[in-house]
C-alpha cells in the first residue's frame, strides 16, 4: 500500500527522507492522566546524563513541530478530546509513543470509569514503553527501536492496527 | 555566468547555507560540551533541514495564504543577499557600494521582521505574543548594535563594508574600541535571539512564539535563515573588530573564538523576561555604546 519507488531518482529522494526521518525525530511530550511518575522519568532521559539530542531528538513546544508524541497516563476523559486534538495537529508522518503501563492498558487504573483504558484505545500507537515507571534506559531502548523501525518502508499506523484487527 | 555562479554555489546561494548549517552545528555543539553531554552528530542539522522539507505542511484557515508561503521565502533571502556583502572565509566580499554596511545590517533585520509578520499572521494566540515579543526585541537591540558597528565605521571614515575592514587590518579596533566590541558582541547574541535574549521563542512560555503554527517548508527556511544569520553576524563582528579577515583559516579561527564567546554566555545565563531585555539594552546598552562614540569623537577634537 506504500507507493513503489518508480525510477532511481525516487529511490534515492525516499532514501534520502528516510534517513533524515530517522536521524531527526522532533518530540513532544504529553500527560493524558498521568501520576507524573513516566513524566519524571521522560524529563530525567532529556537531561544531560542520558541526553537525547545526540539522536537527534529535541523536545519541541508546539505540536506542529513534532514528529513523535510521546503520551504517558491511562487517557482520563476530560483529557481525551484534547490527546485527540494534539495528535490531529501534528503535521504527517507522526509517530506515538506510549510510555508507562498506565499507557498502555490503563495501569492500576484498568478499567475504570473515567479512564478510556490505554493510549490505543483514542489514537493510534507506534511504540510501547512498559514499567511502572520505565526507566530512562528503557525510554531510550523505545525510541531507538521505533527509530529501527523505521528503516523498513513503515505502513501507517492505521493501516497497522488494520491489520492486527 | 559568472553572477549566476557567484549567486548560486558560491559565495552566495549553497556554501553559504552549508556555512550556516556547519555554524548551527558548531553551536549546538559547544553547548552541549559546556553542558557536559555529547551533542549532536555534525549531519544533524542538515538531517534537521531535510526532514522538514519532507514534511507536510499545514496551513491554518484564517491566514492570508500569500504571506504565509512568502514571508519563509522573503527572510531566508534577505540574509543570504547579505552574506553577498560580508568578507566570508576572509575573500573580498562579492559584491560592495558605499553603504552597503547599512544596506547588511537591514537585510539581517528583513530576517526578524519577517519571523515577527509570520507570527502576526496566523492570528494564534502563542503566535501574537510571540511576534510582539520578537518586533519589542527589534526594537531594543537594534539601536545599539547598529551604533557598535559604526563606531568602526566612524574611525575608518567610510559605510563601505571593504573600507572598514581594510582599515580594520591595520589598526585592531578590539583593543581602541573595547566597548563597541562588548556591545556588538552582546548585540549579536540579541538579534539571533539566543539566551539570554530568547523570550520571543520561550519554549516553556509561548509554546514556540512566532513560529507555532509553522510546520514543513516554511520552518525548514526560518531553520535555514537563522543559521545563515549566525554566520553573517559573527563575520561581520569578526572583520571589524577582530582585524580584518586575510584567509579561510583566518575566518575560521576569528569566528569559532567569537562563537565560543557566545556559546559561553548562553550556557552561563539564564532568559531575561521581555521588559527585562529591553531595559538592558536601552539603559545598559545604549549609554555604553553611546560613551564609546563620545570617547572617539572628544579624541578626534583633541588630536
Amino acid at each position: 500500500m506504500a507507493h513503489q519507488p518508480e525510477s532511481f531518482l525516487h529511490k534515492i529522494a525516499d532514501g534520502l527522507k528516510t534517513w533524515a526521518r530517522i536521524n531527526s525525530p522532533w518530540a513532544i511530550h504529553f500527560n493524558s492522566g498521568s501520576c507524573n511518575g513516566c513524566d519524571i522519568e521522560i524529563l530525567a532521559t532529556l537531561t544531560p546524563r542520558y541526553d537525547l539530542e545526540r539522536f537527534g531528538l529535541k523536545l519541541q513546544g508546539s505540536p506542529r513541530h513534532a514528529d513523535v508524541l510521546i503520551v504517558t497516563g491511562p487517557v482520563t476523559r476530560q483529557a481525551r478530546d484534547r490527546l485527540v486534538r494534539i495528535y490531529e495537529q501534528m503535521p504527517e508522518p507522526k509517530f506515538v509513543v506510549a510510555v508507562g503501563s498506565c499507557a498502555l492498558s490503563g495501569g492500576v487504573f484498568h478499567d475504570c470509569y473515567n479512564v478510556a483504558g490505554g493510549i490505543d484505545a483514542v489514537i493510534p500507537v507506534n511504540a510501547y514503553i512498559p514499567g511502572c515507571p520505565p526507566r530512562p534506559e528503557a525510554i531510550i531502548d523505545g525510541v531507538a527501536k521505533l527509530l529501527g523501525s523505521l528503516k523498513a518502508p513503515a505502513p501507517t499506523p492505521a493501516a497497522a492496527n488494520e491489520q492486527r484487527d | 555566468m559568472q553572477t549566476l555562479l557567484v549567486l548560486v554555489i558560491f559565495p552566495g546561494g549553497l556554501s553559504v547555507l552549508a556555512l550556516g548549517m556547519a555554524y548551527e552545528w558548531f553551536d549546538r555543539k559547544l553547548l552541549a560540551r559546556l553542558q557536559n553531554r555529547l551533542g549532536p552528530r555534525w549531519f544533524q542539522p542538515l538531517a534537521d533541514t531535510i526532514k522538514l522539507l519532507a514534511k507536510e505542511e499545514v496551513m491554518p484557515e484564517s491566514v492570508n495564504p500569500y504571506l504565509f508561503v512568502g514571508l519563509p521565502v522573503v527572510a531566508l533571502a534577505g540574509a543570504m543577499t547579505a552574506a553577498l556583502y560580508v568578507p566570508l572565509l576572509g575573500l573580498p566580499p562579492a559584491y560592495g557600494f558605499v553603504g552597503d554596511l547599512i544596506v547588511t545590517i537591514y537585510l539581517l533585520c528583513l530576517l526578524t521582521l519577517c519571523m515577527g509578520l509570520a507570527g502576526a499572521n496566523t492570528l494564534d494566540r502563542f503566535s501574537l505574543i510571540g511576534a510582539t515579543r520578537t518586533l519589542t526585541q527589534l526594537f531594543s537591540y537594534e539601536a545599539p548594535f547598529l551604533l557598535a558597528l559604526l563606531g568602526p565605521a566612524l574611525v575608518a571614515g567610510s559605510w563601505q563594508i571593504g573600507d572598514i575592514t581594510a582599515y580594520a587590518e591595520q589598526h585592531l579596533l578590539l583593543v581602541t574600541q573595547p566597548i563597541g566590541f562588548v556591545v556588538a558582541i552582546i548585540g549579536l547574541m540579541g538579534k539571533l535571539e539566543l539566551p539570554p535574549f530568547d523570550a520571543p521563542t520561550a519554549k516553556t512560555e509561548i509554546v514556540a512564539g512566532a513560529m507555532t503554527e509553522y510546520s514543513g517548508r516554511g520552518l525548514a527556511l526560518f531553520h535555514l535563515g537563522k543559521g545563515v544569520e549566525l554566520v553573517v553576524g559573527l563575520t561581520l563582528v569578526a572583520a571589524f573588530y577582530l582585524g580584518s579577515i586575510a584567509n579561510p583559516l583566518d575566518f575560521f579561527a576569528k569566528t569559532l573564538g567569537l562563537l565560543l564567546i557566545v556559546v559561553g554566555v548562553q550556557a552561563l545565563l539564564t532568559r531575561l523576561r521581555i521588559e527585562q531585555t529591553v531595559g538592558l539594552w536601552w539603559r545598559y546598552g545604549a549609554l555604553l555604546v553611546l560613551v564609546q562614540l563620545l570617547v572617539h569623537i572628544v579624541w578626534e577634537v583633541a588630536a
